[in-house]
């Protein structure tokens, strides 16, 4: 059967503003294949995604689970032999699937463009915060010893957040739902989906994979602290919530449990992105080609965790002022990382899970 | 200007190459000079145990060679010695050539009663270090000249026996280093070339494993006068292997390696895939290969051995080689079917490049490289590079290339008073 192939200029120029221009190099000799530790037998990568990348087929690239299951360890760019960097290409195409499938598509190109754009995504929400404290109190710094609903109520933190993730939620779902259909249609599944999500979870929780990178495998426990920091940080927020309405106490004492998992999980981010941070500092092969798209949520994320930490002392031992600006800088970095979830790098996080699990219910189907 | 008062044109090297060189310009009535460093002449193709793509012995060729140097009475050549020193002398150069030490003279006759009672063993530079031989002995089994030749640094103190050995008083320990000084109008460099050390590929156990051995090593195995006596056989056990991989591009191509292509390795592994299946008519063999190279009449060869039976052609570049129970694993994605396979071979061949020697070779020239360190003519100062000095190529190609260079000599000669 002849397939007929449209190569496209556009496309080729695109992922190489993105950090895959090196793609050009590549002579299809497979070393990348062959020295990668994450790669399954019957399905390698990335020899075949460098070919696509060449030919500019992106519709391609777009439906490839293998450019998801891609940890980015950077031995294929270790060994390459025409420096074509597969690594910096795999990370390319996935900055470009990102936009790609991002729903709506211009928050894609938006957030794709980091570079020119990440003073309008901070400044914003920035705004925002600004606008609406004037609008609500004139942005009266409250008398110590402070109290930060005094300044920013809940009622209002709930407004922003909960239509914002709703909405973010909704985003994610579609850009989801619209990967595993082009996934599915090149490799057929079966299994129970809720079935293979809870192993694959458990496999992401671990880091397992991660565990096989050569060159890059610094990246691992950095990675491993930050998302954990995250799931931690997701807790202790949902357990704040629980004290604040199930058993009445605001602001919680420093002495309590709760406040105890959102400080572990504070120390775990800290400890992550900074590990994250210096791991790109010292750049070379380890760390890879960083574009905007990463620096950007690099950088964004390394905000949220220091205005959060700094928030939470400076209620205690900074002018009032200062501590109410920087909780201001704080809402404005989470409420960018939100609104910026399924646009960003954060993105991976679903479309990575999504390709595992895809994956393992492909195996399924084919040991059939 | 007439012959007699025409200043000689030196030719470094006694390869092919420089061996061509020396002869064209000999027969078109140019003096020369052919030196070689080592103590006979052929170079690096008196290694191989056949040709491509004919199959036939180097021996062959080199016998009508030796035969057009003994009858020209224009070719003077000097083995064991080195160019040392050179200077622009006019239009010319004023070259100092060293000869080493001379321990044994022209009037051995290669009875080889010295080498029988040598006590003294050293690696056989012939045989890649593969062999020991004794520390006087005959460069290889068809040297020339046909001089033995001494380690004399492998000798034990005290040590008279070949000297006694000797009927004819050609042994002389105490044989010092001299020096001469001569002119020439044009100087071809005929350095020739290394192979790419497998130490370097140490993905692929290089120097590390045993049974992964370079397409050199290969030769010298198929080889009778090799260290087998031509067994094809594993070095770590001395048994014939069954499965044999070759790996082609082993360090060529490569910006981690030579960057370039050698145009010779293809060819040369479908000639050992050859040697291989004619002596172990049970074995497997697989060419994994990036692309196969093989131009021109070449292409026989490939389609030829391609259809062999028993021989594999596998596009896909292995990415490393380890050493299991059961012999080597060979990591590798078949292009092809877009499967990654650990393919399992007993005799691993890494077809590895070729170096230029320019390099290394401590000439007193000022010689202008490539970026791959390749040499490059210089006519205003009457200097050529002939052979695989100038660029990688097969012997065939590195004939035709002495002969242009001997053609451009001739005409810088021609200028140089």
């Amino acid at each position: 059967m002849t397939e007929e192939i449209l190569p496209s200029a556009e496309f080729r120029a695109q992922l190489q503003k993105r950090g895959g221009a090196t793609a050009s190099r590549c002579y299809q000799c497979a070393t990348c294949s062959s020295v990668c530790q994450l790669a399954p037998d019957q399905a390698p990568f990335p020899r075949k995604q460098m070919h696509y990348v060449q030919w500019g087929l992106g519709d391609r690239l777009a439906a490839d689970p293998a450019v998801w299951l891609c940890h980015y360890c950077n031995d294929c760019t270790t060994r390459c032999p025409r420096d074509a960097k597969p690594g910096d290409v795999m990370q390319a195409a996935r900055s470009l699937t990102v936009e790609t499938l991002a729903a709506p598509r211009f928050m894609g190109k938006l957030v794709g463009r980091a570079k020119f754009t990440w003073p309008l995504l901070l400044g914003l929400p920035f705004a925002f915060w600004v606008i609406a404290l004037y609008a609500l109190n004139g942005l009266t710094i409250p008398e110590a010893p402070l109290v930060y609903d005094v300044l920013v109520p809940h009622w209002l933190i709930y407004v922003v957040f909960f239509p914002v993730t709703g909405l973010v939620l909704l985003a994610t779902l579609i850009s989801g739902l619209r990967f595993w259909t082009l996934i599915g249609k090149n490799q057929e599944r079966s299994g129970s989906f809720i079935g293979t999500v809870i192993p694959a979870m458990i496999e992401v929780g671990v880091h397992s994979r991660f565990a096989k990178c050569g060159t890059a495998g610094s990246r691992r426990w950095g990675h491993f602290f930050l998302m954990w920091g995250f799931i931690g940080a997701l807790i202790a927020t949902t357990l704040a919530i629980v004290a604040l309405y199930l058993i009445g106490t605001y602001p919680l004492p420093l002495d309590h449990p709760f406040k105890f998992v959102g400080n572990i999980a504070a120390l775990l981010l800290l400890v992550g992105g900074i590990w994250l941070w210096i791991n790109r500092l010292k750049g070379g092969e380890q760390s890879g080609t960083s574009t905007a798209f990463d620096n950007f949520f690099l950088y964004l994320v390394l905000l949220v965790i220091l205005s959060g930490i700094f928030t939470e002392v400076g209620r205690f031992y900074f002018p009032p002022a200062l501590a109410c600006w920087i909780y201001i800088v704080h809402l404005t970095s989470i409420l960018t990382m939100f609104a910026t979830f399924p646009y960003s790098k954060f993105a991976h996080l679903i479309y990575r899970t999504l390709a595992m699990v895809h994956e393992r219910m492909a195996e399924l189907k084919a040991s059939k | 200007m007439n012959a007699a008062t025409q200043k000689p044109l030196l030719v470094v090297g006694a390869g092919i190459a420089g061996i061509s060189a020396a002869l064209e310009a000999a027969e078109a009535g140019q003096e020369i000079v052919l030196v070689e460093r080592d103590p006979a002449i052929g170079g690096r193709v008196v290694r191989n145990l056949h040709y491509f793509p004919k199959l036939c012995p180097p021996t062959c060729g080199m016998e009508i060679n030796i035969r057009r140097l003994e009858r020209n009475p224009r070719v003077r050549v000097i083995t064991g010695a080195q160019v040392t020193k050179a200077s622009r002398s006019g239009d010319g150069w004023s070259v100092t050539l060293t000869h080493a030490p001379r321990y044994v003279n022209s009037r051995c006759t290669a009875c080889d009663e010295c080498s029988q009672v040598c006590p003294a063993k050293v690696p056989d530079p012939h045989n890649l270090l593969m062999l020991e031989v004794a520390a006087i002995r005959l460069p290889h089994a068809d040297a020339w000249p046909r001089i033995y030749t001494m380690d004399r640094n492998a000798c034990p103190a005290g040590c008279t026996k070949c000297v006694e050995a000797c009927k004819f008083n050609a042994v002389n320990l105490d044989a010092t280093e001299q020096t001469e000084e001569l002119e020439f109008s044009a100087v071809i460099l005929a350095t020739g070339w290394q192979p790419y050390p497998i130490e370097k590929i140490e993905e692929l156990g290089g120097g590390k494993i045993p049974d992964v051995i370079a397409n050199v090593q290969m030769e010298r195995l198929a080889s009778p006068t090799g260290p087998t006596g031509g067994k094809i056989q594993k070095p770590s056990d001395s048994k014939p292997p069954k499965r044999v991989a070759f790996v082609q591009c082993a360090g060529s191509r490569d910006v981690k390696h030579l960057p370039y292509c050698s145009a010779v390795c293809c060819l040369a592994s479908l000639k050992q895939a050859i040697y291989v299946r004619e002596q172990l008519p049970d074995s497997e063999v697989t060419i994994y290969y990036i692309d196969r190279r093989a131009p021109g009449r070449n292409e026989d060869m490939l389609t030829k051995v391609a259809g062999m039976d028993g021989v594999k052609l596998v596009k896909g570049k292995v990415g490393k080689i380890e050493k299991g129970a059961q012999g080597l694993t060979l990591r590798v994605e078949d292009v092809e079917s877009g499967k990654l396979t650990d393919a399992a071979a007993d005799l691993a061949v890494l077809a590895t490049g070729m170096m230029s020697s320019l390099k290394d070779a401590g000439l007193p020239f000022d010689i202008e490289r490539d970026d791959d360190g390749f040499g490059l003519d210089n006519p205003r100062a009457g200097l050529f590079v002939a052979g695989v000095a100038r660029r990688p190529e097969d012997v065939a190609a590195s004939v035709r290339d002495a002969t242009g260079a001997a053609a451009k000599a001739i005409a810088a000669a021609k200028q140089s008073p």
